[in-house]
């Protein structure tokens, strides 16, 4: 079988859509076909465009390939998942985000646009009819699932996938630190974590890691460390490879992650594949269905003060902390995420 | 349901500033309320009904005008009042509100006397009417042709209209002659007026008028310009041998007070006359009150609702109006018409019948007063708007999906050039440039059937176009001649 993963590419910017195209292709192509990516440029903004990518998607042909037939289109990320095929599955990452859940969000940008509402309401009736051309549409996590059948009405079957490089991660001996990988951006919510450790009892010591989203971002993250007296507390990693990713999660004491209504959330899976306890917060989607409040990690309103006192209830409680880091990754066992069995449901 | 609402508001001295006065309580009971200006002062009575904002286009706040569910422009005629909202509605659309149904004047007063922009108005000329077009608006920039000879031929009001995700007007013609201009929904909804509460009607009216008896009050108000037909008045009463059973009382700003005061003397009206200016409104209501009969001319007319035809209505008083436009659709019990191409006989006419028969104008009076109660109280007003609301809602999608249609057929055009055999085609209502097979040649026609009539119309449509121009043209030469040879006389 031939098949063609169609998905969008913001030049320079990498992410977890990325790594979840190229695994979905090498897991395609394990078992036996033929796969290839198809990744459209993208910019979002200003929201015009977007209907503009939205229409090229369209336009596009990708029935064949010299002279021969793709037999499936799998496609992953608006609006390259609305390029027409006769056998497509969808396995949505996220849809476009301003559009729905964040559009009268401060983190949504649609609403600064004079003809926002215009371009949303356009993206919605174009998904609600073109989505249904697809044979079956499965999303990444329930937490898209749920918006897909909140604004859209389309109901959908949530896929999990493992993170890449599962099997590598290890635990080691706990260090006086927290793990914070991700890339720097205002939905990520690092300044929430900046705030809660300016609260903490303890002098509880954060590790971020992961490039800027956008380089003012960096600069004010800096500020912040400042502005709370935070230099010696706040290590800033920036990029790190895989080996010193998975290196930064076996030493820590424990993983704090707590965005804002994140899609899937590879850090979750990762933590819990290196025995480490999650504290994730109650609007922060993905992450929720996997952490256990009290099990697996802690769960906290997304407050600076709740959150300072999840760390510090870790900080002070080692052995309580090693113990749910084992349960998580016990219970991510008990899941059974693997790509196999990924694939086969989307190859049907 | 939130509003953003875009008006001049009180005092600025237009009828769309009363009318938004108006409307607003009402209207507050089913929406929540956000009224933008660009003025730097406004009624702080408003503030009891809405919140006020003011905006600076330069600095618009998207994200507070986002939050609303729909924003609603009202368009008329002054680029002072309405060039900045419209610019507005250009990029956020929503529904407009025509207040006038010929915007040429808003248009070309944007472009000539607020951004001289010589080049964009022919351009946009061009662009809704064509070639021809292109040499009137050129003619009119250079001084050649007059704004009532482009206001007559080329409305320009689809480019209030263009970007709208609903239409209202106040005419009820005004519904099909919009529609051919945009492809969203249009509504027709009476112009809204509080009535205040009745004073002594029908027989005891009547009566009241038996006994009072003449000389006759006749009243005209408001901005008064050369469309009001002032000079048609005086000249008809001067030739009336009973213009002394009647009393005109004029109220209000003159285009030119000078020029009427003079007339009315040279015309030997000076006892009949009086020129009130613009005087409190306690002052006028009270004239109203006092009134007999009213005279309410326009013409030409842009097409729109008159506020001061309803509080004429309000008063009960009978009303001569000319018949064009909205005026044309009011009940033949309700006013006294008077035709534009018969107006000194008509108004002649008609003070002869009243003075012959007044009960008759009073009880013409009383049906425009029921008219008024009936159809245009501000609670149906105020219904017809929200329920437009709640369809425009569903047109934001084609708003944007239009503007992706502009930008793909601005790109094919491009590539294309100008040998390209790609010509325009409706889409959504407008003109959007397309594939199409490739000219065909003309055959001669043979013989005349149904299939031709298009043709034929838009023929003749051209032919009597260009007559009429060929007539103002010589209108202006002949107007020019006399005044040489006038001047050489009098030399």
């Amino acid at each position: 079988m031939r098949v063609l993963i169609a998905t969008v590419q913001v030049p320079f910017v990498r992410g977890g859509a990325e790594i979840l195209a190229e695994g979905l292709r090498d897991a395609i192509q394990g078992v036996g076909h033929e796969a290839e990516i198809v990744a459209i440029p993208y910019k979002g903004y200003p929201p015009e465009r977007i209907l503009d990518q939205l229409l090229a998607c369209r336009l596009l042909d990708l029935t064949e390939s010299a002279g021969n037939p793709v037999d499936l289109l799998l496609g992953l990320k608006f609006p390259a998942y609305l390029i027409p095929h006769p056998n497509k599955v969808l396995w949505i990452v996220h849809q476009h985000r301003a559009a729905y859940e964040l559009w009268d969000h401060p983190l949504g940008d649609f609403m600064h646009y004079p003809n926002g509402p215009h371009v949303r309401d356009a993206i919605r009736q174009a998904e609600e009819r073109l989505i249904a051309e697809a044979r079956a549409v499965f999303t990444i996590s329930a937490n898209v699932a749920h918006r897909l059948k909140q604004y859209c009405g389309i109901e959908a079957e949530p896929l999990y996938h493992p993170p890449r490089y599962a099997e590598q991660f290890y635990c080691a001996t706990a260090d006086d630190y927290f793990f914070f990988p991700s890339r720097l951006s205002p939905l990520k919510r690092q300044t929430l974590v900046l705030e809660a450790l300016a609260l903490t009892r303890h002098p509880v010591h954060v590790r971020f890691a992961g490039v800027p989203e956008h380089p003012t971002y960096a600069e004010a993250f800096r500020a912040s460390v400042r502005r709370l007296g935070l230099d010696d507390r706040v290590s800033w990693l920036g990029y790190l490879t895989e080996e010193e990713k998975r290196y930064h999660y076996a030493h820590a004491l424990g993983v704090i992650f707590p965005p804002h209504d994140e899609d899937y959330g590879y850090v979750t899976l990762e933590a819990m594949l290196a025995s480490k306890p999650v504290i994730t917060c109650t609007d922060s989607g993905g992450p929720l269905e996997f952490v256990r409040a009290g099990e697996t990690g802690l769960t906290t309103e997304p407050t600076p003060q709740a959150i300072a006192a999840a760390l510090d209830a870790l900080w002070e409680s080692r052995n309580w902390a090693r113990r749910m880091g084992e349960s998580g990754r016990a219970y991510y066992l008990s899941l059974r995420i693997s790509w196999e069995s990924a694939v086969q449901r989307l190859l049907g | 349901m939130r509003l953003n609402w875009f008006s001049p508001l009180p005092p600025a001295r237009t009828g769309i500033a009363d009318y938004t006065a108006r409307v607003l309580p009402t209207l507050r009971g089913r929406a929540d309320l956000v009224v933008w200006t660009d003025q730097k002062a406004w009624d702080p009575k408003l503030e009891d009904v809405a919140e006020v904002r003011r905006y600076d286009l330069e600095r618009m706040p998207w994200m507070e005008l986002n939050r609303g569910d729909m924003s609603i422009y009202h368009m008329g005629n002054d680029p002072a009042f309405h060039g900045t909202l419209w610019q507005v509605s250009r990029h956020h659309p929503g529904i407009v509100v025509l207040h006038d149904l010929c915007l040429q004047g808003l248009f070309a007063g944007l472009y000539r006397e607020h951004w001289h922009d010589r080049d964009g108005y022919i351009d946009t000329m061009e662009r809704f009417y064509g070639g021809l077009a292109r040499q009137d608006a050129e003619a009119f920039w250079d001084g050649r042709l007059t704004i009532a000879y482009l206001n007559a031929h080329y409305p320009l009001t689809a480019l209030a209209v263009e970007n709208a995700l609903g239409v209202l007007v106040h005419w009820r013609d005004g519904v099909q002659e919009v529609t051919q201009d945009t492809p969203c929904p249009v509504v027709y909804a009476p112009l809204p007026y509080p009535a205040s509460p009745r004073r002594p009607q029908g027989d005891a009216a009547a009566a009241c008028l038996q006994a009072e008896g003449p000389p006759y009050r006749i009243i005209m108000f408001g901005h008064i310009h050369v469309n009001r037909r002032l000079d048609a008045i005086l000249r008809t009463l001067a030739g009336l041998p009973e213009k002394d059973r009647f009393r005109l009382h004029i109220y209000g700003r003159l285009w030119d007070e000078g020029h009427v005061r003079h007339q009315i003397h040279a015309l030997g009206l000076d006892e009949v006359v009086t020129v009130h200016g613009f005087v409190p409104e306690d002052e006028l209501e009270a004239a109203l009150a006092a009134a007999h009969l009213a005279v309410n001319l326009r013409y030409p007319t842009m097409g729109e609702a008159s506020v001061s035809q309803l509080q004429l209505f309000e008063h009960a008083l009978p009303t001569l109006v000319t018949q064009v436009g909205w005026y044309a659709g009011l009940p033949a019990n309700a006013v006294a018409f008077v035709r534009p191409d018969h107006e000194i006989e008509d108004i002649r006419g008609h003070l002869r019948a009243f003075l012959a028969d007044p009960t008759r104008y009073a009880a013409m009076g009383e049906c425009g007063r029921c008219l008024l109660e009936a159809e245009h109280r501000p609670e149906g007003y105020v219904q017809a708007l929200v329920d437009l609301v709640s369809e425009a809602e569903r047109w934001r999608s084609y708003a944007a999906v239009r503007e992706t249609y502009r930008r793909v057929s601005g790109e094919l055009q491009t590539w294309m050039m100008s040998r390209s055999p790609l010509r325009p085609m409706q889409v959504f209502g407008e003109d959007i440039w397309g594939y199409s097979p490739l000219p065909v040649a003309p055959r001669r026609v043979k013989r005349l059937d149904r299939q031709h009539v298009p043709t034929f119309r838009a023929i003749q449509e051209a032919t009597l176009h260009q007559a009429d121009r060929m007539r103002h043209e010589s209108d202006v030469t002949l107007q020019a001649i006399r005044q040489v040879v006038g001047d050489a006389f009098r030399r």
